[in-house]
């Protein structure tokens, strides 16, 4: 079957280039129809019991789910009439941006302060009036720093950095509302810094620049691939070969996807740079007939053998690629389904163009240039293959060197994965220098913290949060909360009750306590509602006062600090419980951790199911249970060294080192599939272990690392990205690339000549058996 | 002489005719200021004092409920547009029971506003710079429970349209100090008969609805037309504030002295019941 196709397109090669062609441009009709979708948002899947509490906790609190932070700081201290005027029309501005929730922004000059002044209780927008004179600022200054419900939140400790909340609609993009404050920002001309932060502002600035960068890492890859691809081959047809196969894998896999109507995420932007270097498996059967073009000098005939040679481990090694990124679909996040789908398509295309459309150009190649190129072509002569020859010898004479120096690596790596952490922070995505990390850091420095978590008390009974003994314990969970380093600000009922008690009492500070009857409590909650606005109130207790939250700042994002912190709150509780109530997290910070956990278990999931599908297919392959395992081997070790190496240099392993374990699975065997299938091929000619070995480091060897090379240096321009997740997909997928590739060549022949009377039964080892005298 | 009557009958026929078509011709053209200022009266200052129940449900977007249940007593002390006294006796919730709040409104001044704290026997002076800020956590604003000074925006007639089978004007109200107020401007329809705006739409700065009033119910209760039924609805949130008015009176003759701190501390039984 196989071959009749490779004998069609070599016979009529111009008849299946036209009609591969045909094909693409079919496909690529649908490309103009394409939808884009940068929103992150869209990662989560809506059924999620966490969102779905998530979603509820805010609608009982009035709560928005996506809210921005501005900070604002002047070195000099905010308070300054010009400071102040500047943070007035700045706010002015921002409630008039689109997607907005204008009503519920909270900063100076629209929080509510209530205060008392003589006999007068006041309340009123805490900046109303622009303190002008020496007195009247010192005394705003006193007034704002007393004022514990702002201090942490609104208000630096040093009154010097102040800060917006600004709640954005589910629906408006986090990106473009920042882009708009941003412009509003630059017409003030003050000494103030400006400081934008909070998780739409990571979140759809990601979104955006991760497809900003893709529109120009996916070119140069390729560009940087092909001069490569050239150098090695010296051939522009091959080049030509091998860009439009994966041009013709890109634009079919689009074009189905965009064709079927699915959006393109952000995710599937990265699948150009993989289907590229995918398509450079071709390589192999570029490499084995340079070799036979050499050996035979005729075109055709060398073409057929050289499929005939190739195909099956071209064959298998395309489908484990393509199971391995099918593995993604299992996992909960729809555009990484969508993803792994699209590449599992897209190396499909490339099996089917290995087999139609590269015979067929090749075809049309020029002898007489061919016999140019291939002069050096021959293991003997070919420096390459001279080396790797040497490199072979090594790998056999020492043998159990080999394999001891590959076990204390196994066992060194194994060290280095126990101290994997298991991580997530979006805000490291960005680079250290980057604008979105620096007012992260800053705020996080002055102020509250850019993350929140919130932690509802639930009763079943109503009115339950107006029981003083309830707020007296809320706030005993707050000064416990306040003491770990890494939350920054605490907010709840309690908080507004003592407020409203100590301004009723002549602001005197010793009535800044819980009332001791629940009328009292009631009747000072009724009396804020009457002075100040609702909101502030109904973000803390819900309607019926059945439940409470208390918002908790964080000054982290990461995913292992939310959870260390929950651990210790549910320790907490069990050691001070308070009967009748609950205690429950919620919020971005829990969300995101939740989230977190979600995506790897479901990497997990798919990261077994493919090394199944892998072992399957490779126990197919040769039939052989034995030959499985042993081809194996390699991928395993480079996995376990990868994440030890990750390990040992303290990087997290997060979503994205997740997401890549998973697909890389099915690319990482590519090479030990070459190799068995080409050694076993070569041991039935020559019948002699080692000849065979040492035959198929030097030659198929050599395709095995042009194709690393290639691959490396197709994600080699990504360590240039301005995204720390493109940083470790460039890093990660060479280093997987180029380790697999050093494995099969240096640590697969040792264990194969190690375990050859296990491996192989018969051929070989009875021509050994005369004179070695051992086995059965 | 009959000839004289009928002569002066017929000669005066064309002024008469003349007086009478101006009079409909004024009523037809009214300025928007007159509109609106005779809406505020008919909405705000109907009677020389009233009296009524009023129950206020609060509703959140998810359906949930919070109640205020009070008497309100209020009192005239001018011709309309002029000073006026509230008294405000809240029932429910119940651990709010026996609170009370009173107003002193001043046209072209802000408010004196006192509340009484039971729990710990305090009346508190409340100051009203802020007049568009909640009433009880509610959706209306002080402003929309005691009214707000017709020369304090400018009226433009946008036109005249039937609602809810009524004729009505419908009217632009710019405020004229934009920073005082949360909206940017205000349209109402207002009942060309009884005077009562049957609907206000207040759109916020970015020019978006924001909040909606509507008068459900209107009923002549001793002559004055009531709105005894009102819905104030923030369409951002989709919270909303239903009011009821009931047992409402007019000229009840409240005295003076109800409206003081006295009486504060302990209500006048007599009225509040």
């Amino acid at each position: 079957m196989r071959r009749r196709i490779v004998e069609f397109s070599v016979s009529h090669p111009k008849r299946v280039i036209f009609f591969m062609l045909f094909i693409t441009f079919l496909f690529g009709t649908q490309l103009p129809k394409i939808k884009t979708d940068t929103d992150p948002k869209h990662m989560l899947p809506a059924t999620s019991p966490v969102r779905q509490y998530n979603d509820q906790v805010e609608e009982w609190f009035g709560l928005h789910a996506d809210v921005m932070v501005l900070g604002i700081r002047n070195d000099e201290g905010i308070f300054n009439p010009g400071t102040l005027k500047r943070i007035e029309q700045v706010t002015e501005e921002i409630l008039k941006i689109q997607g907005v929730i204008a009503r519920d922004v909270i900063g100076f000059s629209t929080v509510d302060d209530v205060e008392s002044s003589g006999d007068i209780l006041e309340a009123h927008p805490l900046l109303s009036k622009i303190p002008e004179t020496k007195e009247e600022i010192e005394a705003f200054k006193k007034h704002v720093l007393g004022n514990p419900l702002l201090v942490g939140r609104l208000i630096s400790k040093d009154g010097k950095t102040t800060a917006v909340y600004i709640p954005i609609e589910k629906t408006a993009n986090g990106k473009e509302i920042a882009d708009q404050i941003k412009r509003i920002i630059i017409k003030e001309e003050g000494p103030e810094k400006f400081y934008l932060a909070g998780d739409p502002v990571v979140r759809d600035t990601f979104g955006v620049e991760m497809f900003k960068q893709m529109g120009f890492f996916s070119p140069v890859s390729g560009m940087v691939m092909f001069v490569v691809l050239f150098l090695m081959f010296r051939n522009r047809t091959l080049v030509f070969a091998n860009m439009a196969v994966a041009m013709m894998s890109i634009i079919w896999s689009m074009g189905l996807f965009i064709g079927l109507g699915v959006p393109v995420h952000i995710m599937s932007s990265m699948s150009p740079v993989f289907l590229m270097a995918i398509s450079t498996d071709t390589v192999h059967i570029f490499n084995e007939f340079y070799f036979r073009f050499k050996e035979l000098g005729r075109k055709r005939e060398a073409l057929f053998e050289t499929m005939n040679a190739v195909s099956t481990p071209v064959l298998y090694s395309d489908l484990t690629t393509a199971a391995g990124f099918a593995s993604l679909a299992i996992g909960h996040i729809i555009p990484v389904r969508i993803f792994g789908l699209l590449v599992a398509f897209g190396t499909i295309v490339i099996l089917l163009m290995s087999f139609t459309f590269v015979p067929a150009v090749m075809a049309l190649m020029k002898e007489e240039n061919l016999k140019k190129i291939t002069f050096k072509e021959d293991i003997k002569t070919s420096r390459a293959s001279a080396i790797l020859f040497k490199i072979g010898e090594l790998s056999l004479y020492k043998r159990k060197a080999v394999v001891l120096v590959g076990l204390f690596l196994l066992i060194l790596s194994i060290f280095g994965i126990k101290q994997i952490k298991i991580n997530n922070n979006m805000v490291t995505w960005f680079k250290k220098n980057s604008e979105v990390r620096i007012a992260d850091q800053i705020l996080n420095e002055n102020l509250g913290g850019t993350s929140t978590l919130y932690l509802v008390t639930t009763s079943s009974k109503e009115d339950v949060m107006k029981e003083p003994e309830v707020l007296l314990y809320i706030e005993s969970l707050q000064g416990y909360l306040e003491k770990q380093p890494l939350v920054g600000k605490t907010l709840s009922v309690a908080d507004y009750v003592k407020r409203v008690n100590r301004v009723l009492h002549q602001d005197e500070a010793k009535y800044e306590v819980i009332p001791e009857s629940r009328e009292a409590i009631a009747q000072y909650m009724f009396l804020f509602s009457m002075a100040a606005k609702p909101r502030d109130l109904d973000n803390l207790v819900d309607y019926p006062y059945e439940k409470a939250n208390i918002i908790v700042q964080l000054k982290t994002w990461d995913a292992v600090d939310t959870e260390k912190l929950i651990e210790d709150l549910k320790s907490y509780f069990a050691k001070h419980p308070l009967p009748g109530v609950e205690l429950k997290p919620a919020g971005i910070a829990y969300f995101n951790m939740v989230w977190n956990h979600e995506v790897l278990i479901g990497m997990l999931e798919g990261f077994i199911l493919s090394s199944i599908l892998v072992l399957f297919l490779l126990i197919l392959d040769y039939k052989s249970l034995k030959w499985g395992i042993i081809s194996f081997i390699p991928l395993f070790f480079t996995i376990i060294l990868i994440y030890g190496f990750t390990g040992f240099v303290g990087k997290d392993f997060d979503m994205p080192i997740s997401v890549l374990s998973t697909l890389s699975l099915g690319m990482a065997i590519d090479f030990a599939i070459h190799f068995v299938s080409r050694f076993k091929q070569r041991l039935k000619e020559t019948s002699n272990i080692e000849d065979a070995l040492l035959w198929t480091i030097a030659r198929p060897g050599k395709g095995i690392i042009r194709n690393a090379i290639l691959f490396a240096v197709g994600f080699s321009p990504m360590i240039f990205a301005a995204l720390t997740p493109y940083i470790t997909v460039g890093f990660f997928m060479m280093a997987i690339m180029i380790l697999s590739a050093v494995t099969t060549i240096i640590y697969l022949p040792a264990l194969i000549y190690l375990f050859q009377r296990w491996l192989i039964k018969g051929t070989s080892h009875n021509q050994n058996k005369g004179f070695g005298g051992v086995g059965k | 002489m009959r000839k004289i009557l009928c002569s002066i009958v017929i000669l005066a026929f064309p002024f008469f005719i003349l007086i009478l078509s101006h009079l409909a011709y004024s009523q037809a053209n009214l300025p928007a200021d007159e509109i609106i200022r005779r809406s505020q009266a008919a909405f705000y200052y109907p009677g020389t004092d009233m009296k009524a129940k009023v129950l206020m449900k609060l509703v959140t977007k998810d359906g949930k409920e919070r109640i205020r249940d009070l008497t309100m007593l209020r009192k005239n002390l001018d011709k309309e547009g002029g000073e006026q006294r509230y008294f405000i006796y809240f029932y429910k919730p119940p651990d709010v029971k026996d609170m009370t709040f009173m107003v002193w409104k001043y046209p072209g001044k802000d408010d004196d506003r006192w509340l009484f704290i039971p729990a710990i026997n305090l009346v508190k002076r409340i100051a009203a710079n802020d007049k568009r800020s909640s009433f009880v956590g509610s959706d209306f604003s002080y402003e929309d429970v005691s009214g707000r000074g017709a020369e304090e925006d400018n009226h433009s007639i946008l036109k005249e349209e039937a609602f809810n089978g009524k004729d009505t004007y419908v009217i632009k109200s710019v405020p004229k100090d934009e920073g005082s107020v949360d909206y940017s401007y205000k349209v109402s329809w207002i009942d060309k008969e009884s005077f009562i705006p049957l609907k206000e739409e207040y759109y916020d700065k970015r020019g978006e609805l924001y909040k909606v009033f509507t008068a459900d119910e209107v009923k002549e209760i001793q002559d004055f037309p009531t709105a005894t039924k009102r819905t104030m609805k923030n369409v951002q949130s989709s919270h909303r504030t239903e009011v009821t008015f009931e047992e409402v009176g007019y000229n009840n003759g409240i005295g003076d002295e109800i409206f003081s701190e006295r009486y504060l501390r302990n209500p006048p039984q007599k009225w509040i019941r």
